[in-house]
């Protein structure tokens, strides 16, 4: 016993010693700073490394990326681009119609509008009621409930081009899902090259890759929801549809809205799993806004920076106010936990 | 009608049993206190009752019926949570509506019920706010209420005052108890407080490790605990439980002698003793008197003084080492440290053998 403490108190001190040396060798400026600048500035000296990295990633590139959205020009130096004010911002909101793409000037970008639009809505639908109905099923007492929850939160770890090239292996004429359809005797799909086809392929893939994530935020609400409260309304004798809709539903609304709105700007965001599944294509139909700014910027042949960072910055702007509505959703939660 | 019986009920978790061979018949209009240590098994008693789990095995009915098998909503009976479990996002009116709506029970009918329970409990002007909005005694009423509209078979209670302060604890005591009185309905109330247990109760089931240890009226269960469980629990404070020999024993009466000089001989069932066995004598604190100076039962040391005002409290410790408690009428002892002799009548004591049980004969009061 007196051996093993002795160790403990050894291991002890070699770890606190460096400590030690660190705390010293830190004490003496940061004395000096605190008699030159009073305990305010002490929060300044602390925040400081934090704010150098974001202004070096974060703030930095927004504003260079605001400056190359006033300018002209395939150049890739800030100097050396031409100022044309808010040309840019005009020449992608010139449109005879905001619902006929073709009558845009800057049809490309109002038909990537119309398709993240449309993706946004159909993805963010489906994505919530698998995720709820998934997580309602995992909040029971099924047999394997822990493999299940792995499963189903294992498409999260993976990268996007990752899911992107397992599901175009599968859904490819000659992937996966028409051998077996072959083999079933129907005639293949032409999932990735058919219009309306590559378009749900899109989506679903989309949801398969980010449900886990939107099921486990539902099911930690779903478990903070008190067993007692069922207890009641089995007293009662509610039917599991009331139960579902009058307690289950209502009680899991804040995280429910915390999903829906990150959920929606995920959405906003999306590229990476869909661009390695379609390539866009086929033509314009998987377009989204994050490709038409990526194709615009750096891949096609007449590259416009300029334009694609002022179509950066009106896709920022729709995140920032879904941002704004996420934070204050996370305000009203935490006002309203503290009540009750 | 609100009579139910329990015939050799069992209930095991996996490997481990939590009730074993629970008989018991509950009276229409009773109000039965389950009453235990954490872990005895008495909330799940009440939630086999309540239908929200199922016995292992054994009978369970309601006025002749059995409902082993039914599901909690056809029982007819209304529970009260120890967290009151009302719906949060819901106000008072529609936390007390919710069960009835579910009946599809006309809404002129649910209104009318509504009126009357509030007006019983006087909560009437909390009707539009929701449970977060109401202090924990608002809520413990709200979720009396809630089973009050149902109109139930009988209430099940569990642990209702838990949440309370102490204050609050005795005037929702004291309102339950009215409450039963007014309703004439059958109550089960499962509490850890023996004196809850004791103000409210008609009958007590004192329970243990999933078994009933007693039952009977509080101060039936008082006066003559059928062990030392029951001896050491129901009272406040607890009863003074001292080791002690058989001197002699014969039938009728028991000669011991113990602690601090104890040599005394009660009237007992002295058949199966012997001299050299091991017994146990229980003494209430109330049954304890000081005589400074005087000759006395028990010789001790005070190490404790409690001044109550109208009582107090001495404790005490023997030379051997055995502590004792003796609550005294007024304002007695200046303080600790000094030696007193404890009193006490031969015929108020309790005498258990070794294995617990009471051999004290029943008197009658």
């Amino acid at each position: 016993m007196t051996v093993q403490t002795t160790i403990g108190q050894k291991i002890g001190a070699a770890i606190a010693a460096p400590i030690s040396w660190l705390a010293a060798i830190v004490d003496a400026p940061l004395k000096l700073w605190q008699r030159a600048t009073g305990t305010n500035g002490m929060a300044a000296f602390f925040l400081a490394p934090n704010m150098l990295i974001f202004g070096i990633f974060v703030l930095a590139p927004f504003i260079i990326n605001f400056l190359y959205s006033t300018t002209s020009g395939n150049a890739f130096f800030l100097p050396d681009r031409n100022f044309v004010g808010a040309d840019q911002y005009r020449r992608l909101l010139e449109c005879g119609s905001y619902l006929d793409p073709s009558s845009c000037r800057e049809d490309l970008f109002w038909k990537a509008v119309h398709n993240t639009g449309l993706f946004v809505v159909l993805q963010v639908a489906l994505l919530v009621v698998v995720s709820m109905i998934t997580a309602l099923i995992l909040n029971r007492e099924i047999v394997g409930r822990s493999f299940w929850r792995a499963v189903f939160f294992f498409p999260v770890l993976l990268s996007p081009v990752v899911v992107g090239l397992i599901w175009r292996w599968i859904l490819q004429r000659q992937g996966l899902l028409n051998s077996m359809l072959y083999q079933f005797g129907y005639q293949p799909t032409e999932w990735l090259t058919d219009r309306f086809w590559a378009f749900a392929a899109g989506v679903t893939v989309s949801v398969w890759a980010h449900m886990g994530f939107f099921t486990l935020i539902l099911l930690a609400g779903l478990q903070a929801i008190p067993r007692d409260l069922y207890e009641a309304a089995e007293m009662d004798g509610t039917r599991p549809g009331r139960v579902f809709w009058r307690i289950t539903l209502p009680l899991l609304m804040p995280n429910l809205l915390v999903v829906i709105i990150l959920a929606l700007i995920r959405a906003v965001q999306i590229f990476d799993e869909v661009y390695v599944l379609t390539g866009g294509g086929p033509g314009t139909s998987t377009l989204f806004l994050t490709q038409y700014i990526y194709e615009v910027g750096f891949a096609s042949l007449l590259r416009n920076p300029g334009l694609a960072a002022a179509a950066s910055i009106l896709m920022g702007a729709v995140l920032v106010v879904l941002t704004l509505v996420q934070l204050q959703v996370g305000r009203r939660n935490e006002k309203k936990g503290a009540r009750e | 009608m609100g009579r139910i019986s329990l015939t050799n009920i069992d209930r095991a978790y996996g490997k481990v049993k939590v009730l074993h061979d629970i008989n018991l018949d509950i009276q229409d209009g009773e109000m039965l206190v389950l009453v235990g240590p954490s872990g005895c098994g008495k909330s799940t008693l009440l939630r086999l009752l309540a239908g929200l789990d199922k016995p292992t095995s054994g009978k369970l009915a309601i006025d002749g019926r059995d409902v082993t098998r039914v599901s909690a909503a056809e029982r007819g009976l209304a529970m009260v949570f120890q967290s009151y479990a009302l719906y949060p996002h819901m106000t008072v009116r529609q936390n007390l509506a919710f069960g009835l709506e579910n009946q599809r029970m006309p809404k002129a009918e649910i209104d009318a019920r509504i009126t009357e329970a509030t007006r019983m409990l006087e909560i009437g002007q909390y009707l539009d706010r929701r449970p977060g909005q109401l202090s924990g005694g608002q809520r413990q009423r709200v979720a009396i209420g809630r089973a009050v509209v149902r109109n139930p078979t009988a209430f099940l209670l569990d642990e209702p005052l838990s949440n309370l302060d102490a204050e609050l604890r005795i005037s929702t005591r004291a309102e339950i108890s009215a409450l039963h009185k007014r309703l004439a309905t059958t109550m089960v109330y499962v509490t850890h407080d023996q004196v809850e247990a004791m103000t409210l109760a008609d009958r007590i089931v004192v329970m243990r490790a999933g078994r009933i240890e007693q039952v009977g009226r509080p101060l039936d269960l008082y006066n003559e605990p059928a062990n030392l469980f029951v001896a050491g629990f129901i009272g406040a404070p607890r009863m003074n439980l001292l080791p002690c020999k058989v001197k002699a024993a014969a039938p009728g009466t028991v000669s011991i002698e113990g602690p601090g000089g104890l040599s005394t001989t009660i009237a007992a069932n002295g058949e199966a003793l012997k001299p050299g066995d091991d017994v146990t004598i229980g003494i209430r604190p109330h049954d304890m008197t000081i005589g400074m100076g005087s000759k006395g039962a028990l010789e001790a040391q005070v190490t404790l003084v409690e001044a109550l005002g109208p009582e107090t409290v001495a404790h005490t410790l023997t030379a051997d080492g055995q502590k004792l408690v003796a609550v005294l009428k007024g304002q007695q002892l200046d303080g600790a440290g000094g030696a007193v002799k404890l009193h006490f009548d031969p015929a108020m004591a309790h005498l258990f053998d070794r294995s617990g049980q009471r051999v004290t004969y029943v008197r009658s009061k």
